[in-house]
């Protein structure tokens, strides 16, 4: 349980003179980001922007995972308790983490030597450093859990190379190192067996310029092949059918691309699509195609109003559904509802992106990020 | 004095500083700051951009991400931040071979599906929208796109009949033909009846035959002609047995599939121009050319195999009339893509005017921010609360359009024709406004503003000169006035019911509150427009009594002919503020629209002599309007950066200087 292992234990935090390396360490939940965690990791975060001797942050995991994600099985036990306002607060908090990173005023290096997913990318796509390895894996499995990629990835996932991120983000497809320096969601690809050295050079950095830290990271580096069937390889096929204005355009765009090859990329897209919630598609499509058009912090005001309309379930309880099926009674068999792409209308999309009738809500309030050097703005 | 300590310390630091790397790092330099981080929002800005894009937001939003995801859209890095724009530095013949390359991307992903084969309101409000999306990126492109659809389409679907629209309207769709129109000459713009082409039929073959008789009979102007298109529309003057029954439409080929030009067609470039190259615009000749009798398009006269002329309109002007009512669309479309262009310079200057200081006015003290300054405020902001006005009318005019109804048509014709003038001279005007106020920046072309003046500039001119449709605007309604006159019938249509009522009277007295009233401003409004038609109406008739032609008389009274124009208009558009807003219920939205409105209406007040001249308004209440105006360019500065962030046009759409402008000019930057 999570309550057994104190708060400081679970993000573990050794220092050099001007380093700060912090490790997720909940490795039985493949460091699935608790509540706890999220606001250890956000006082740690403001602590060091104002301390002068930390120039440089170091993000790792411990064991076979970077961070499976947030701890979404808690959140929805605690809703099913009884409101879903603590699930707010608790977003709340994961997407002020995100923000802080995404206009962190000093670099952060993730290592992503295992599982990046959902709340994990969260905490490492948005630093400016992420240094992807042969164990890595990397998905956004949101929409199969009734859910929609949140955490500021409506950001990051648009900015991908064309339709890459509507790709990545409808389908949940996991990528490989390789995969992720091809797209841009790693800065860097670094083989495991060179994590440590890697680790020692960065202990020695006496600066924030990032130009310092990319050399010497560089040094450690190299370029991944992309393995054949990698579906990279058919961007322009991807561009193509996931450029298309809605998910069942895509979908039937897909599905004559399929007539005419038989790459099992394409019938594993075609599947996830299949199997995930409908109404999950449909707001994580259009979040995504609004999310190109705005700032991070657009994107995470708008995705805080999204999620609180995911947890009250006026419109669709996939969220509950989902969690039960892949999470709790783990029959992956969800039953969604409702139960196909047509029978979501634009109304029921668009309620997702309105703001909240309750007196107790409210738009997530951002903290205000004065001065900030363009390069703290976008990463990607 | 302090001016003197001040310079006497820094000229002692730069001599005692030992360490030249500390200087650098001690003297704090300009930093850019985000206009976001001081201003705030006082109202939901999506809600805001509901109300003035109006409809289709979401298939707008998509062909932003169409075009900001393509390498064909030429995205350049500036700083952090990526832009989209053509690259203007490349030749004619390259900037058009983009613009067709855009258009077979945009294309394939489905963006033009229906545009001509789905019927409805719904669909071509979707076709309007998604069109204003591509002119926000490139006029060009827009046009290029418009050409095809709405002229070449558009002409097959209102002048043609359903052996046309079978034939041509999907291959259209999918770009299976490329069509061009082919109606300016180079010796007749405006006056269409004018044109000299000539087409012949000859029963024998049962074709047409279609000639260019001299060098001013040359078609010219014709877009996608020099380059891409395969086939046109011509218009010609038709002679049936000798006799002309005036100008109709007819489909002709000029180029093969493999873009060869077709045999006694001939064709040459309008050459450079100041803007647009990225359209081909051509100059087409016809040498006897014959085509099949079924081009004709026939939906308002035909001809019978045998060469009978058939017509179920007998009077030619009546005929012309019906003829050439389709042709709105070119005037609706205007209208709406110029108001977007307003917005882009606007965008980028006000939101430079929020991050640039200039000069300080406490010694020692922080630069004036650029919008801070009065005069700066008075030079942007009021032009702000016309591009929401024109908002407004411009949704307006595409609402009347896309549900037009016969009875509607003559409405559509005068609205649209006042619209399309008012609207584009606004746009130019702001323009001119916005580039001057960004300063040098304003002149480098990837900052938008400047290089848009050039591009835009046409729209003052195609689809109808603007001072011809201010003189056809006022010729119809004095036709309106005379008509009600003779039926002894109060005026109906076109909004002219205000002058079947007492004359409004303006108070001698001027507050701030009247000022502001809806009341107050119709009332001023309408004064003007109705004394202005009485005058005209007046001035034409004693130049009738003086036994000059109707013609005559209305060349001679041209310039109560251009103020009435200007009073129609105006009014009209004010009425379209004052209905959106009272779709809003009460709160900071609809406050904010409210001084919109009255910053709108009482800058044509002040600006606009008429007021003065016919006494309208006394001296008093003149210097009351202005000093209001400066009122509400205060009161509108708080909200400016929220206002121009409501249009919804993407960052990527903007120019490096509506950014960090700082970043995007520094060492690191330069590649």
């Amino acid at each position: 349980m999570a309550s057994a292992q104190s708060q400081e234990d679970q993000v573990l935090e050794e220092e050099t003179s001007f380093v700060r390396i912090l490790t997720l360490n909940r490795p039985r939940q493949l460091n699935a980001l608790s509540a706890q965690m999220i606001s250890r990791l956000l006082e740690l975060f403001q602590r060091y922007e104002t301390d002068s001797n930390v120039k440089l942050l170091i993000l790792k995991g411990k064991g076979r995972a970077f961070c499976a994600g947030g701890d979404v099985a808690a959140v929805v036990r605690g809703i099913n308790e009884g409101d879903w306002i603590s699930g707010a607060k608790f977003f709340s908090k994961e997407f002020i983490l995100n923000y802080l990173m995404a206009t962190y005023t000093k670099p952060q290096v993730s290592i992503l030597n295992g599982i990046v997913m959902g709340g994990g990318a969260g905490v490492s796509i948005h630093g400016r450093f992420r240094v992807a390895t042969e164990n890595s894996v990397f998905a956004m499995p949101e929409t199969a859990l009734g859910l929609f990629p949140d955490i500021g990835a409506s950001y990051f996932l648009s900015r991908l190379p064309g339709f890459f991120g509507e790709y990545v983000g409808l389908t949940g497809a996991r990528l490989d190192g390789a995969e992720m320096r091809a797209c841009g969601l790693a800065t860097h690809f670094v083989p495991s067996s060179r994590l440590a050295l890697l680790e020692e050079a960065l202990y020695k950095v006496n600066s924030s310029d990032p130009a310092v830290i990319s050399a010497v990271i560089d040094k450690f580096s190299l370029e991944p092949y992309l393995k054949d069937h990698s579906a990279y390889h058919w961007m322009d096929v991807i561009d193509k059918c996931f450029s298309r204005r809605t998910v069942e355009e895509i979908l039937s765009a897909l599905e004559s691309e399929s007539t005419n090859r038989a790459d099992a990329w394409i019938s594993d897209a075609i599947q996830s699509l299949k199997k995930a919630s409908p109404t999950s598609l449909k707001i994580s499509l259009r979040s995504i195609r609004e999310g190109r058009l705005q700032g991070v912090g657009q994107c995470l005001i708008r995705e805080y109003r999204m999620v609180c309309h995911v947890m009250m379930g006026e419109v669709s309880k996939d969220f509950f559904e989902g969690c039960r099926a892949i999470l709790l009674d783990k029959d992956k068999n969800p039953k969604w509802k409702p139960s196909k792409l047509e029978l979501v209308n634009d109304n029921m999309v668009d309620q997702y992106f309105s703001k909240i009738n309750d007196d107790r809500w409210e738009d997530i309030k951002l903290p205000a990020r004065s001065n900030l050097p363009a390069t703290a703005i976008a990463k990607l | 004095m302090d001016r003197a300590i001040h310079r006497t310390i820094i000229i002692k630091n730069h001599l005692l500083q030992p360490n030249s790397d500390q200087i650098l790092t001690t003297n704090a330099c300009l930093s850019y700051s985000p206009p976001e981080l001081n201003e705030v929002y006082d109202f939901d800005l999506k809600e805001m951009r509901k109300l003035l894009d109006g409809h289709n937001l979401q298939e707008q939003d998509w062909l932003f991400n169409l075009m900001v995801q393509s390498k064909l859209f030429n995205p350049r890095k500036r700083g952090e931040k990526v832009y989209v724009a053509p690259d203007y530095n490349q030749t004619m013949e390259q900037q058009r071979e983009m613009t067709m390359k855009r258009i077979s991307y945009l294309l394939e992903r489905g963006v033009f599906e229906g545009w001509l084969t789905a019927k409805g309101a719904e669909a071509e409000l979707r076709k309007l929208a998604l069109l204003e999306v591509t002119g926000i990126f490139d006029h060009s492109l827009a046009i290029k796109i418009g050409v095809h659809f709405f002229l070449w389409g558009g002409a097959i679907q209102f002048f043609g009949t359903q052996r046309h629209h079978e034939k041509w309207l999907r291959d259209t769709e999918n770009y299976v033909v490329l069509g061009c129109f082919a109606m300016t000459e180079l010796g007749h713009g405006s006056n269409v009846r004018g044109i000299e082409t000539v087409t012949t039929y000859d029963a024998n073959t049962g074709e047409f035959i279609i000639n260019t008789p001299c060098e001013s009979a040359q078609k010219y102007w014709i877009g996608g002609a020099a380059n891409h298109a395969t086939h046109t529309i011509v218009f010609s003057q038709l002679e049936i047995n000798g006799k002309n029954q005036g100008v109709h439409a007819f489909i002709c080929q000029i180029r093969d599939a493999a873009g060869n030009i077709c045999p006694n067609i001939r064709i040459a470039d309008c050459g450079h121009k100041i803007g647009l190259n990225g359209v081909d615009n051509g100059r087409i000749w016809f040498d006897n050319v014959r085509i099949p009798r079924e081009n004709l398009l026939n939906s308002v006269a035909d001809v019978s195999p045998d060469g009978q002329y058939l017509s179920s309109i007998k009077d030619p002007d009546q005929r012309f009339a019906a003829f050439m009512a389709p042709l709105t669309s070119g005037r609706v479309i205007i209208a709406g893509s110029s108001v977007y262009k307003a917005k882009i310079g606007l965008a980028i200057a006000i939101r430079y005017s929020l991050s640039r200081r200039a000069f300080s006015i406490t010694p020692n003290g922080p630069e004036v921010l650029l919008l801070d300054y009065p005069s700066h405020q008075r030079r942007l902001l009021p032009l702000l609360a016309k591009s929401y006005a024109a908002s407004c009318a411009a949704n307006y005019l595409k609402m009347m359009y896309v549900n037009r109804t016969p009875q509607s048509n003559k409405t559509i014709h005068v609205v649209s024709s006042a619209f399309k003038a008012i609207l584009t001279w606004h746009n130019m005007r702001t323009l001119q406004e916005c580039r001057e106020a960004c300063g040098g920046q304003g002149l480098k072309t990837e900052n938008r503003v400047g290089h848009l003046k050039g591009e835009f500039d046409v729209q003052l001119t195609f689809e109808g000169d603007n001072n011809v449709l201010m003189q056809q605007v006022s010729k119809a309604l004095l036709a309106e006035y005379l008509a009600a006159q003779k039926r002894n019938r109060p005026l109906q249509g076109l909004g002219l019911e205000h002058m079947n009522k007492p004359c409004p009277v303006i108070p001698s007295q001027l507050t701030s509150s009247i000022l502001r009233t809806t009341q107050f401003q119709m009332d001023a409004f309408c004064l003007r427009e109705r004394d202005l038609l009485s005058r005209f109406v007046m001035k034409v008739s004693q130049h009738q009594a003086e036994g000059q032609s109707k013609d005559y008389a209305l060349m001679l009274s041209y310039q109560l002919a251009e103020d009435l124009g200007r009073a129609f208009s105006d009014r009209a558009m004010l009425q379209t503020f004052i209905d959106t807003e009272a779709t809003i219920s009460s709160g900071s939205l609809k406050n904010v629209l409210g001084l919109l409105r009255s910053l709108y209406a009482l800058t044509c007040l002040e600006e606009d002599a008429a007021f003065l001249r016919y006494g309208y308004l006394s001296t008093d209440n003149a210097s009351a309007v202005r000093n209001e105006v400066q009122k509400l360019c205060s009161e509108i500065r708080p909200h400016a950066l929220a206002l121009v962030s409501s249009f919804g046009i993407p960052d990527a759409f903007l120019g490096p200087i509506a950014f960090d402008w700082i970043d995007a000019n520094a060492w690191s930057s330069v590649q």
